[in-house]
């Protein structure tokens, strides 16, 4: 199995669980469908925690691992990152290339609403994970 | 003499060679033409830069040890060649260090992108359109808020990347259309040549000839991938989606359709579909194809020709004396 789907099975693991998650528990979660060693769950974790998608907590001798942000924070984020890229604040870079360019200020201005809404929701009331 | 000749004509294609590009019409009707002569100025351009300050260099050093320069051509001359040179040192280094940076920059930016792209798309189709998009190698859907769609280029991997919103505003045809276009800039590598023309706005952002250029390659560019894209899925779904996608949200009344995309919907339509056959127009068109290919391949090589070469026997001969 490719190593990004796992990223992504292990993401959603963390996502669902609601609470930081320890090494073992992830591995027991996953190892429930297939068959996984335990450190190469550990490289996973490592991985997204070096890619700032995942906090990493130490509680005793163990580390505890959660989302550093909502899934749909985080395609909000990636959205609005995309879109950056048009309106002209970020032109210095050609990072990506868009279909079309249109009203890129007004969409990114919406995406913005989007993702400050999804933000103050979050705050607001059900907290999933530490922060 | 040489290093006059080389700032002389560094300044034309820095300045009013650009600038007359920019407003030429007849560039949309060959765009693939009209990018390899806007490159060909670019490297002009810079080799003649370096050319200006590598001849004043030897013009102050290579006569004979010391400063007899100064004795023989006088204050002016000897102020003017030392600040020619100095002058193109600070161009040059500027420019390699902002396009090393702008390099550095986008990589980051793209590979962080794809990251978050491969581990934050849908997996699940909900449609039928869905189903075929999502088996596409290479495409992703990204759930959620916004029309988003674009490619994100890279040698680790390319991606295709469409949003729910465009795929629940375009017809099955019109996202074929849209995935077209995106692969024709991925096949190409279009990113390399808007990089460069990046860089050199990055570098020079205060000379207006930067900002123009990169706009009009950019547009050159969109142009050249809506030319692949018609030839696969015609250019009425292509001219449909870019509306679609260019024209404003929610919908007050009037459509906010970008500059950019009417020039390219306008240009659908006016030429034929299937026009890469041998038709009445066909003909012309390749001639001025022809014609700028031309252009280009002397705008690279005479300078060099002309000036470089008479200079490159001088030196010679004095190193080899
Ligand atoms: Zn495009």
């Amino acid at each position: 199995m490719a190593l990004g789907e796992l990223e992504r099975d292990v993401m959603d693991r963390l996502w669902t669980a609601g609470r930081p998650l320890t090494v073992r528990e992830v591995h027991e979660e996953l190892a429930t469908h297939r068959k996984i060693a335990y450190t190469t769950v550990m490289t996973v974790l490592d991985r997204l925690a070096k890619k700032k998608v995942v906090r990493q907590e130490r509680e005793g001798r163990a580390f505890r691992y959660s989302p550093a942000a909502t899934q749909e924070q985080m395609i909000a984020g990636l959205m609005l990152d995309a879109l950056g890229g048009v309106s002209g604040q970020d032109d210095r870079q050609a990072a990506l290339v868009h279909f079309v360019g249109g009203v890129s200020a007004a969409e990114a201005a919406a995406l913005r609403e989007a993702l400050d809404a999804v933000t103050a929701a979050e705050a607001a009331g059900d907290t999933t994970g530490p922060t | 003499m040489t290093a006059v000749w080389f700032a002389a004509l560094a300044l034309l294609l820095a300045g009013p060679v650009p600038a007359a590009l920019a407003r030429a019409r007849w560039t949309w009707q060959v765009p693939r033409a009209a990018l390899v002569l806007w490159q060909s100025v670019a490297l002009a351009a810079v080799l003649a830069t370096l050319g200006a300050g590598l001849a004043s260099l030897t013009l102050l050093f290579t006569e004979q040890p010391g400063f007899p320069f100064l004795a023989r051509h006088g204050l002016l001359q000897t102020t003017l060649n030392g600040l020619t040179s100095f002058l193109v040192a600070v161009v040059t280094v500027r420019f390699w260090a902002v396009a090393l940076l702008v390099g550095v920059r986008t990589r980051r930016r793209r590979n962080r992108h794809r990251e978050m792209v491969d581990l934050l798309h849908r997996r699940e189709s909900t449609g039928e359109v869905d189903r075929a998009v999502l088996g596409e190698s290479g495409v992703r859907v990204l759930a959620g808020p916004g029309r988003a769609a674009y490619c994100v280029p890279g040698v680790r991997g390319n991606r295709v990347v469409l949003s729910d919103g465009v795929l629940q505003e375009l017809t099955a045809q019109e996202v074929r259309a849209v995935l077209a276009h995106e692969r024709a800039h991925l096949r190409a590598r279009h990113d390399l040549v808007l990089e460069g023309f990046t860089a050199l706005h990055a570098a020079f952002p205060r000379l207006v000839s930067s900002r123009s250029a990169l706009d009009t390659v950019r547009l050159l560019v969109e142009m050249l991938a809506d030319d692949a894209a018609r030839r696969r899925a015609g250019s009425l779904p292509l001219a449909r989606a870019l509306v679609q996608l260019a024209s404003a949200p929610g919908g007050d009344g009037e459509m906010a359709v970008g500059a950019d995309a009417a020039t390219r919907v306008r240009r659908l339509a006016q030429r034929p579909a299937g026009e890469c056959g041998a038709g009445d127009r066909a003909l012309p068109r390749r001639g001025l194809a022809v014609t700028v290919y031309a252009v280009a391949a002397v705008v690279l090589l005479a300078p060099t020709a002309a000036i470089a070469l008479p200079w490159l026997l001088t030196s010679w001969d004095f190193l080899t004396r």
